[in-house]
């Protein structure tokens, strides 16, 4: 770590000593769920935004309190008397962003510095995600959710989330259905869109023509398990997708249906799904859909103890092409785990993407393999201040010209101010060796960041 | 002639349904197995994750409720009771783990009003379950004296010279903020030992025990057990009309709320 970094850090560190101190202690139910069952963030999240055992039945639930069909009728008035003071029980903002970036970056020549240079820099950057949302009850056992981001660096607004939920179809727990865009490893282990350690997008280089590699500058900050993981892959127009970029199951944000239940009581849930596929935001252009499945053992019982284990299939059809421009169906296997006792909360997840059959025309160039694996854990230290490491190991596959493994390991210190406000301060660093080479997954050796995650 | 006696007939059949139906609707199941196995069901659905299996208020949830501050989720299998309106030291009744579990408690459980009434009963029945001393003791609520006296400058007044007198300031502070000397210490604990904090009465959605005048003046009466609240039981039986002017003076410390 520089010394920079090191004095930003102690910077953040008095400065949240000093906020803290003029924050009245008692707890306040901020956002909006928290508002409409006037409960505390924690009934449902052992750190926002990673749920608990509870917050887990309430999702799943589609949105109603575990084991009833409320409908949300808690609080909620007939259409006639709600005022605008009720809309605050259905809208949430949340804004996370990192109010200074520091890289210690071994490229020569990135893009936007002078000829010759290392970037080896640190910049200001605020905001750097704002993102709205709603979600409810329309009636009983019918839910909703529409998540709105904007990605302010990127200059990008978008539904990133939005669909409608039926729920308790035949009786209690049997089926629940998503329809619409919905993230599909909502319910596993491991979640993609509930992290501490933000995703911190990749850098690539402008202008990239369709179906030629689009050079990466700087490695993408995300968990292993859930990256495309290959190099060399596009999307059915041509773009590049990144090996660092969230995907297929693990997607965040995919359109289609999804069905998940316990019908055989607490211990099991299932979950199967149909997808568009293909990495779109919207529509579906490759030839079949992709299909999932999911099982997840949970054991939450007493002793403040929980865990779970679940795996999952994916299986894509012509959701992806190669530099050839042939089709390739592009699958993933995964397996993840999770165990919290109190303060403590350990998780991980492996996941293997394999392509089912390498195109002649890259035969003997391109590795149809890559696993990733993600292992995290996140603890309390004291009633405000939460600590979160994260190890990610990717085994890339791909063209074999271009792909190159990363290993990162990251530490992030988050001090809440209030339960929905917190501040935090963030170090990266590149575990393998940088081999003096210009290679994204080796040329970040470290990164810093610090900032703010805001939730009303 | 005909034509009224029809309509007041019509009525009586109408209203005597609807007593029926209400009825019905309010019946307290009887404590028996199917009873409580039909609680248990609801209980894992609902209650489990934070009061957990045995009811040890230890569920996989339940510890991030308050991390390291009260409250934690109640221990149904051991003794005292916050939310109650008998005596100090006692078992709550039926009716308020009814008012509880329909009414939740701010700022920590939500309300389970979305259950039937039946389902709430039948939840109850399991938690009693629990406890042994549910079924030896036979708990009473204490008589809160008469009808709430009219709030008046003079009874207001009267309010808050017995919260000086109790010396409520002390945690609550002078302004009802809960932010007394002895809360802003951190000298209070709950009887865990976790800190917890004194209630802000200028908020009187987040009392745990309710806000309405009656509530108010159950909670002084009986006090919640296991936190630094005591009873004023003591002090205040045989003059019901200055729990009534003290809860009255609460009230008075939220703008707007004055009933």
């Amino acid at each position: 770590m520089s010394q920079r970094s090191i004095t930003l850090g102690i910077l953040m560190a008095v400065a949240a000593t000093i906020a803290s101190a003029f924050v009245h202690p008692e707890a306040q139910a901020i956002p909006p769920f928290a508002r409409k069952y006037n409960v505390n963030c924690t009934a449902c999240h052992t750190a926002p935004p990673i749920l608990n055992p509870f917050g887990q039945r309430f999702l799943e639930n589609g949105y109603q309190l575990p084991g009833t069909e409320d409908g949300g009728i808690i609080g909620k008035k007939k259409l006639g008397d709600v005022t605008l003071d009720d809309v605050t029980n259905f809208v949430g903002f949340r804004m996370v962003g990192n109010v200074t970036r520091s890289w210690s970056f071994k490229q020569q020549n990135p893009p936007g510095a002078a000829a010759g240079v290392v970037q080896n820099k640190t910049e200001f950057t605020f905001p750097d995600a704002f993102t709205m949302f709603t979600a409810g009850t329309l009636t009983k056992n019918v839910g909703f959710m529409v998540e709105l981001g904007h990605d302010v660096e990127g200059g990008t607004t978008a539904v990133e989330r939005g669909f409608v939920t039926f729920n308790n179809i035949g009786y209690h727990d049997l089926a629940h259905v998503r329809v619409g865009r919905y993230d599909p490893s909502a319910f596993y282990s491991y979640v993609t869109i509930r992290q501490q350690l933000n995703d911190v997008v990749e850098s690539t280089t402008s202008g990239c023509t369709p179906f030629t590699p689009c050079g990466l500058n700087r490695a993408g900050l995300a968990p292993s398990a859930f990256a495309a993981k290959f190099y060399g892959l596009y999307q059915r127009d041509g773009t590049a997708i990144s090996p660092f970029a969230s995907s297929l199951f693990n997607s965040g944000g995919e359109t289609g249906v999804d069905i998940h239940g316990r019908p055989f009581g607490d211990w099991f849930l299932y979950q199967v799904g149909v997808l568009n596929g293909a990495n779109e935001g919207f529509g579906d252009s490759n030839k079949g859909k992709d299909i999932y499945a999911m099982l997840r053992f949970d054991y939450a019982k007493s002793n403040n103890f929980s865990a779970n284990i679940s795996g999952f299939v994916y299986r894509g059809y012509s959701n992806a092409k190669v530099q050839s421009q042939d089709d390739v169906n592009w699958n993933r296997y995964g397996l993840s785990a999770r165990a919290t006792y109190k303060m403590v909360d350990i998780y991980a997840a492996f996941a293997v993407d394999k392509i089912d059959k390498t195109p002649t025309a890259v035969a003997g160039l391109f590795d149809s393999t890559a696993t990733g694996l993600t292992i995290g854990a996140d603890t309390y230290v004291t009633n405000k201040t939460l600590i979160s490491l994260r190890y990610d190991n990717l085994d890339a596959g791909g063209m074999l010209d271009q792909r190159k493994s990363a290993t990162f390991v990251g530490l992030q210190v988050k001090q809440f101010l209030r339960t929905n406000i917190a501040i935090f301060a963030r170090n990266d660093f590149n575990v393998r060796k940088s081999e003096g080479s210009d290679t994204a997954a080796r040329n970040l050796r470290n990164a810093f960041f610090s900032g703010v995650d805001i939730v009303f | 002639m005909a034509m009224r006696r029809r309509l007041m007939t019509l009525s009586a059949t109408i209203l005597a349904i609807g007593l029926a139906a209400t009825t019905v609707l309010a019946v307290k199941p009887e404590g028996n197995r199917a009873t409580r196995e039909n609680g248990r069901v609801i209980y894992e659905r609902s209650c489990l994750f934070c009061h957990g299996a045995e009811g040890k208020g230890d569920g996989p949830a339940g510890w991030f409720i308050g991390r390291y501050e009260a409250p934690h989720p109640r221990d149904f299998t051991s003794e005292g009771f916050k939310l109650r309106s008998t005596e100090s030291g006692s078992l709550p009744t039926d009716q308020d783990l009814f008012r509880t579990v329909t009414r939740g408690i701010p700022g920590y459980m939500p309300s389970f009003a979305g259950l039937t009434e039946t389902e709430r009963w039948q939840v109850i029945a399991y938690v009693k379950s629990f406890n042994p001393a549910f079924q030896t003791e036979t708990p009473a609520p204490l008589l809160l004296g008469g009808p709430a006296p009219l709030a008046s400058p003079t009874s207001i007044e009267t309010g808050r010279a017995l919260y000086v007198r109790f010396e409520c300031q002390a945690c609550h502070g002078i302004d009802g903020r809960g932010d007394g000397p002895v809360s802003e210490a951190g000298d209070l604990k709950d009887a865990s030992g976790l800190r917890i904090f004194a209630t802000d009465l200028t908020r009187p959605l987040s009392f745990k025990n309710g806000s309405s005048p009656q509530d108010l003046v159950r909670t002084l009466m009986t006090g919640l057990d296991g936190t630094p609240m005591p009873s004023y039981a003591a002090q205040l039986t045989g003059k019901e009309d200055e729990a009534w002017y003290l809860a009255q003076y609460l009230l008075s410390l939220s703008s707007g709320s004055f009933p």
